[in-house]
Parts: structure tokens; sequence; C-alpha cells
């Protein structure tokens, strides 16, 4: 699975680290560091990350 | 750049006082100096960079959760319900609250929702349409906030005006008054778990495919208590009602002062959702908001002690020059970053896409039904303070149809 985050949308809100800890975390320059390929099995954790997101800044590839 | 005056340089606001309006010039005025003003109640937060960060800072807690402990709330049904309810968590419970509310409003499950607000919105306009005029918060705000709510936890949308009138009741606890009318308010929430109850036990004994299904079912499997459950519905419900209904009133005052934009707004449709967020970006009815230190936090020089609340001005935040804000009411502009009017961090509004989805889809019908909206008697309007908007709206208006048409 391919995650892709959008940049200039993301406001660091952090409601994708609530969902998915492991796989976003804000940083403290209000960047997200996240895993862009995380294994299939990952994917609700993803999906609740992406309907969270108040920016709608993510976005599951494939 | 004043970002560190020293204490003498910095504005000083009354907040207690009944007069204080969040969007007055003497607010713009004080931003324009400096980041934070000092009020009687501690630092107030004026720009959007300084703003977002305390919004977003996990050394801070919502402000809220300290409010009737400090009047002096210290027990009882109230205290139980504020001090177990979404926002006055934070960490491992937060978390686990926000995942299982995430469902309920996915912006799929929300869209659905879209071709029923528009519904509603036509047959609340139906029956005042023909006589070209109307008191617009109580003829359409109260019964479209109450009855989207309705809908979305899927009850009989014949108790919008039980549940209104609950939820108004229930919200005395956010102002001073929550001491001194603690019976009443705690009179309200019985009704609300009542209601609460109710609608548990119909899902229970009838599941669906709905959000509120899925949360009992999550309860009956032990992973939210039923008194959790209970919460998070009435603050769910209590949460968007009285919002919707200001920040609709709210609208409809901003147009009427730019009729271009309204017209503008009926021709193209289209730009419903653009309009929802200048709406917001100019005139949010969450005006302040509150976060209060867990431990010692310094920002940009200034000390902000553990235990400390900080107030936050939205309006001020999301009109900062700093970021472009200083422009005006534009529904076809974007900006960003983006306003403020739904907090942000951990604690950011949960259901900001029903709000946005609701109000993008009933204003561009307003606009073409409502044709040339103008006052028709005075206007009242509760404190810019806390959470602003019209109590009454009198309009007149040339009846438009669906098309825009007079």
């Amino acid at each position: 699975m391919r995650v892709i985050l959008d940049t200039e949308l993301c406001e660091a809100n952090g409601q994708c680290e609530i969902m998915a800890p492991d796989l976003f975390r804000v940083q403290a320059d209000n960047t997200v560091k996240y895993e862009a390929n995380p294994d299939e099995d990952r994917r609700t954790e993803v999906e609740d990350a992406v309907e969270a997101c108040p920016t709608r800044a993510i976005r599951i590839k494939s | 750049m004043a970002t560190r005056s020293a204490p003498e340089e910095v504005p000083h606001f009354d907040l207690s006082n009944p007069e204080f309006s969040a969007l007055a010039d003497e607010v713009h005025a004080a931003r324009d100096k400096a980041w934070f003003a000092r009020s009687n109640y501690g630092v107030v937060a004026l720009r959007h960079e300084q703003v977002g960060a305390l919004l977003r800072d996990r050394r801070l807690r919502h402000g809220l959760y300290s409010w009737p402990e400090l009047n002096g709330v210290t027990e009882g049904p109230l205290h139980h319900w504020w001090i177990n309810n979404l926002n006055s968590q934070e960490g491992d419970d937060h978390r686990r609250y926000r995942r299982l509310l995430n469902p309920l409003f996915a912006p799929k499950s929300i869209e659905r929702m879209a071709p029923g607000f528009q519904a509603l919105t036509h047959e609340l306009i139906d029956r005042f349409a023909p006589t070209g005029r109307c008191e617009f918060v109580s003829e359409f705000c109260e019964e479209f906030s109450a009855r989207i709510l309705l809908q979305l936890v899927g009850v009989g949308e014949s108790s919008w005006r039980e549940l209104q009138r609950m939820c108004g009741e229930f919200g005395i606890s956010m102002g001073v008054n929550i001491a001194k009318e603690l019976p009443r308010i705690e009179a309200a929430l019985a009704e609300l778990y009542e209601f609460t109850d109710e609608l548990i036990a119909a899902r229970r004994a009838d599941p669906g495919e709905d959000a509120i299904t899925g949360l009992v079912k999550t309860c009956d499997s032990g992973e939210l208590t039923g008194d959790e459950l209970r919460n998070m519905i009435v603050m769910l419900v209590f949460g968007g009602l009285d919002t919707t209904k200001n920040q609709m009133g709210i609208a409809l005052d901003v147009f009427m002062r730019h009729p271009d934009q309204w017209d503008l707004l009926a021709e193209r449709p289209e730009l419903g959702g653009r309009a929802v967020e200048e709406v917001l970006r100019i005139e949010p009815t969450v005006l302040w908001i509150s976060r209060e230190a867990l431990e010692d936090v310094e920002i940009e020089g200034l000390a902000i002690p553990q235990g400390t609340t900080v107030h936050l001005l939205t309006e001020s935040a999301s009109t900062d020059p700093l970021v472009g804000g200083d422009v005006p009411f534009d529904i076809t502009a974007e900006h960003h970053p983006r306003h403020l009017a739904f907090g942000g961090g951990p604690h950011h509004c949960v259901g900001h896409y029903l709000a946005r989805t609701d109000m993008r889809e009933a204003l561009p019908i307003l606009a073409k039904r409502l044709r040339n909206p103008r006052a028709d008697g005075p206007a009242e309007f509760r404190p810019w303070t806390g959470l602003g908007g019209p109590l009454s709206l009198p309009i007149a208006f040339d009846p438009g149809d669906a098309e825009g048409r007079a």
C-alpha cells in the first residue's frame, strides 16, 4: 500500500498520529514523518487516518 | 516585530465585561502590536501562528476541563459528564474515543447525507417563502441544526424541538451561570441521557449498518463502557447543535452585508464549500477557545506556568495580516493556512466535516431562494465572547425559485 501526504494541505493537527501512532508522527517543526509503504494489514488504520485528517491531506494510492 | 514586548506594552482586555467583543477593533489593534494581550483571565493569544501552535501543543490540555471545578461544581452528574467527555480526555483515552467516533464523521458517510440536507433546506424554506419574510433563527436555524443531528444519529426528526430545548438548557453549563443554574442544567442532562438511552436500546433491539449501531456493538464487546457510550452521544448531539444553529445565522447576516457575494453564490452554487470557509474565517461562532498548561510551557519568551489557562481568539487569528487574513470577504478566495474556527491539534472539532457539509449544501439553496435578503426589524445577538451568533434575525426577501429566478 502506498500512502501520499500532501504537505501543502497538511496543518500538523496530528489526527493521523492519533489514529495510527506508529505510522504517522508530527515533528517539532510541524512536518509529519510517515510510513509511505505500510504493510497491507495496516490498511484499516491508514484509512482511519485518511478519514480523520481535518484538511484531507492524506491519500492511499493503491 | 513585537513578539517579545515588555509587559507594560502589552494590551489589556477586560474579558468579564459584558460589552467585550472578540470581533472588536481593539482586539485587531492589539493583535497588530503583539501576539498576545493580557486580561483579567490571563494571557489571550491573538495571532494565527501562536494560536495554532498552542492548539497543537500537547503540553496543554483542553481549557474547558477545569471549568466546572473553577466554578465550585466538583461532583454530581454534570461534573461526571464533563470530566468524562471527549474534550476532557488526553492520551490513550482520547485516542480510543476519537477512533471510535471516526466512522460517524467520516467524509464518505457524511457525503451520503448531503441529499437529505438539501431536502431539509427546501422543506424549511417552503414554509415561509411565499410570505417573503421570516425570523431566520427560529424559522430556519433551530430546526435545521436539530434535525441534522437527528439525521446523524438516525432518530425520528419530530423530536427536534425537544432536543433543541434540552441542548439550550444544558448549554448554560458553558457560561458563568453554571453553579447558579446547576439544577436546571442537570435536569436537562437527565433528559439528554434519557434520549440517549432510548436511542441505544432501539439500536440494540434493531441493529442497522449505521455508526451508532457500531458504537453500541463496541460497547457490548467491552471496548467502551455503557457510561462512556451515553456520555459520548450526549457530547456529539450537544456539541453539534448550537454551533450549527449559530453559524447558519451568522452566515446569513454576513451575506446580507455582502449582497454581491450572495448573488454570486446563487449563480455559482459550487462555491458553497468556499463560502462556508470564508464565513468561518471572518465570523466564527466559536470565538474563544482555551487551553490549560499541563506543565510549565514557554512560547516565544512568554512563560505559561503549569495550571494556567490561555485564551485563544479564533477570529483574530484567522484574520491575522501576517497570514494574509486582512482581506475582504470573498467566496472565490482560498486561504493557506486556513482559519482556526474548528480549533486545531488533538482537539480539532470532531464534527467539522458534518458542519462544513450541511452549510455547504444549505447556503447555495438559500442564496437562490432568498433573493435580496434584508433586515426586517432589529436583530438580537449573543454577546460576541464564547459562542457568538444571532438570537433573532428578522429578514425580508424576494422569493426566488430553485434556480434563483425571482
